[in-house]
């Protein structure tokens, strides 16, 4: 019973980290930046969530609809206008720089929105279904959900379509990209528009779960990073398989030897596969 | 014509040293007319709401004092200064920033940074530099057995707030018997946990789970799964407004139900009231101040209502304790300097060792520790979206009611 409890939670759980990170996995793979305004794109989200549901009773699946093109909107132009810039430094340059930006979009929202927590309350409460013995909230079936739509949205976008094509092409070989006439510049605009909007909308959806607040913009941060390094960098199904083994991790290991340790677990793991699998559990050198 | 030029420029040094000789010793009259107060506060990173909270209590008080045309020192008339310095929620910072304003700012007295871990990291400052400190937001008695002399502070320790509440369960809820304890892994929320598994105990309940969690963790499913299986009637959770709304979501979702669900420190905050909406409903915690006390104060403000007045028309919100303990620590000095008649920082730390007044915040006198050891700390209940006194007797506002669903 209690097995079965923790299981469905990891995976419930694990396709939320996996949201969480996809995008910072996609802008990390194709344009080799560390994007360290991630976390707070996915707080900016969620306080879209909240504010569309707090004046407009706008639930968040709806408003994922609205958040994904204003979110690729503001991402393309920050790549275009900022990041572009330096794009083709060492990658401290970029680092350095989205820590800046980072910076002042999150003391930007501590000042708009104040650091107090806001909680989203859907009203009538959603409730939660019983799945084989193991309770699981409808709240977060349904962010689930969203989350593997995303994902496999993301997945058609570089698999079936023109443009996804070009981004693979870039993240392989940005040369041989340039020579069969691939506008990087704009791609490059292209996959961070994408990645924001991924960060955008998992916003949306974590507001459904998690109390929002600026100061909350690290941990989603340091989740991205790890499901990066577990699943594999720049891999949309790498990203559900880091996000699943990291809730897996943390979920047996905080019944097994307590909640205290269930994240120094995860980094250990994270070590653990920084030596021994670099690449991560799916890892491959670009999107196929 | 050469010659007059240069006797006129001559004169300009002499002309020069007075105008600056007129400047310092007006600077240096204007300086003695105010008295200033250091208060190092995190006011950004994530301790940033905390030190918000801190501030609005030491402005309210300066502001009043200096509405009042200043403190009254051997028939002299100060005004107050805050002295703020942000140390970005980073405790070492915090110590320098003590430093800074002890040996750089020329500040007074001073204000503690906030939490207990902090505050006894800048302790030995005071000391060294005989600075008489008041700790407004430090509990943890483990700050005050130093032996140091020049430490006060306005927050009783850790067991004051979970023995009433104790109490309160055994004698209300005899169906209560076993207890599970979540604590974050933090110096204040541990201690607060450790303290209630001992009251706990020695109450003869049976605690069937005590964990600590990670500062950071974003996901408690799987705890709050192995507390379900334990079936306590009684969960008591520690941490902070973050961590305490989260854990509550997932017992809701994990329909997790029990007689009594305490939560220590969210729930004397306005901004977890209204972020738990209805999920909030029966939940029991304690602090160290409540704005529904009534106490007939000889400080500044008054009666407590007096200074819940004063707080809603500058802040429009009502006062937690957070804020209440700044402004009776900015109270006490005012009455400590005033009784002493100067300025001078060991006569002021006697007046202030030898506090035994009625305040808005409660009865205040000082332990040989330099803690509080007069005031009993209101434990309360959400009731209809608003926290209900149930103890000390004197400003119970309701009965315990007992189910968290």
């Amino acid at each position: 019973m209690l097995a079965a409890q923790i299981v469905v939670n990891a995976l419930v759980l694990g396709c939320l980290y996996a949201c969480i990170a996809i995008g910072f996995s996609l802008v990390w793979g194709v344009l080799n930046v560390i994007n360290l305004m991630h976390g707070s794109f996915i707080v900016l989200g969620a306080y879209f969530a909240w504010s569309l549901y707090q004046g407009f009773h706008i639930a968040p699946w709806y408003a994922l609809a609205i958040a994904a093109p204003l979110f690729f909107l503001f991402g393309y132009v920050i790549q275009r206008l900022i990041l572009n810039r330096v794009i083709t430094a060492p990658v401290l340059v970029t680092l350095t720089l989205t820590f800046g930006l980072d910076l002042i979009l999150n003391n930007a929202m501590i000042y708009y929105f104040k650091a107090d927590y806001r909680k989203l309350i859907l009203t009538p409460p959603t409730g939660s279904v019983s799945i084989a013995g193991a309770v699981v909230p409808v709240d977060r079936l349904i962010a689930t959900a969203a989350a593997l739509a995303l994902t496999g949205v993301l997945y058609l976008i570089l698999r079936r379509l023109r443009v996804g094509r070009a981004i693979v092409a870039v993240r392989l070989d940005r040369d041989a990209a340039v020579l069969m006439g691939v506008d990087v510049n704009s791609i490059y605009a292209i996959a961070f528009g994408l990645g924001t909007a991924l960060a955008g909308c998992a916003g949306v959806l974590m507001a459904l779960i998690f109390p929002i607040s600026p100061l909350t913009s690290t941990a989603y941060l340091g989740k991205a990073f790890v499901v990066c390094v577990l699943g594999g960098l720049g891999s949309v199904s790498g990203a559900l398989a880091g996000g699943i083994l990291l809730a897996l991790i943390e979920g047996v290991g905080s019944a097994m030897i307590g909640p205290a340790h269930a994240i120094t677990l995860s980094f250990m793991l994270l070590i653990a596969f920084l030596i021994l699998r670099p690449q991560g559990l799916l890892g491959r050198k670009g999107f196929e | 014509m050469m010659a007059r030029f240069l006797r006129s420029y001559a004169r300009l040094p002499g002309l020069l040293l007075v105008a600056v000789g007129l400047a310092l010793s007006a600077s240096a009259t204007s300086a003695q007319e105010v008295i200033k107060f250091g208060a190092p506060l995190p006011l950004t990173g994530p301790l940033a709401p905390e030190a918000i909270k801190q501030q609005q209590g030491y402005d309210l008080w300066a502001e009043q004092v200096n509405k009042a045309g200043g403190m009254s020192v051997g028939g002299k008339k100060y005004k107050v200064e805050i002295v703020y310095s942000d140390y970005q929620s980073n405790t070492p910072r915090a110590v320098q920033a003590t430093e800074q304003m002890i040996t750089q700012n020329g500040v007074n007295f001073m204000f503690s940074p906030f939490g207990s871990g902090a505050a006894k990291a800048a302790s030995s400052l005071s000391e060294r530099y005989k600075m008489p400190t008041i700790a407004s937001t430090a509990s943890s008695s483990q700050v005050y057995d130093q032996g140091y002399k020049y430490l006060f502070g306005t927050f009783t320790p850790n067991d004051t707030l979970t023995t009433p509440l104790t109490k309160i369960v055994k004698a209300k809820a005899s169906n209560v018997k076993k207890v599970a304890i979540l604590a974050r892994n933090d110096l204040f929320p541990l201690a607060i946990a450790q303290e209630m598994e001992k009251s706990a105990k020695a109450n003869g309940f049976e605690v069937v789970y005590f964990e600590k969690y990670a500062i950071g963790t974003l996901d408690h499913s799987a705890t709050l799964s192995q507390i379900k299986t334990l079936s306590p009637q009684w969960i008591f959770v520690t941490g902070y407004i973050n961590d305490l709304l989260l854990v509550r979501k997932q017992m809701t979702d994990q329909q997790i139900k029990a007689d009594v669900v305490s939560m220590i420190a969210g729930p004397a905050y306005q901004e977890f009231i209204d972020a738990a909406g209805a999920s909030g409903e029966n939940i029991t915690s304690a602090a160290w101040w409540h704005p529904a006390a009534k106490y007939d104060g000889k400080d500044i403000f008054g009666t407590t209502e007096n200074y819940v007045k004063l707080f809603r028309e500058k802040f429009k919100s009502d006062p937690d304790y957070a804020q209440a303990s700044a402004s009776v620590s900015g109270a006490l000095f005012q009455m400590a300097i005033e009784k002493a008649g100067t300025l001078d920082k060991d006569k002021v730390r006697d007046a202030l060792a030898a506090t035994d007044v009625m305040t808005f915040w409660g009865p205040v006198k000082f332990g040989s520790t330099g803690q509080i050891n007069s005031l009993e700390p209101p434990v309360f209940q959400l009731q209809g979206g608003k926290a209900v006194v149930l103890s000390p007797d004197i400003i119970k506002q309701g009965e315990f009611k007992l189910g968290v669903n």
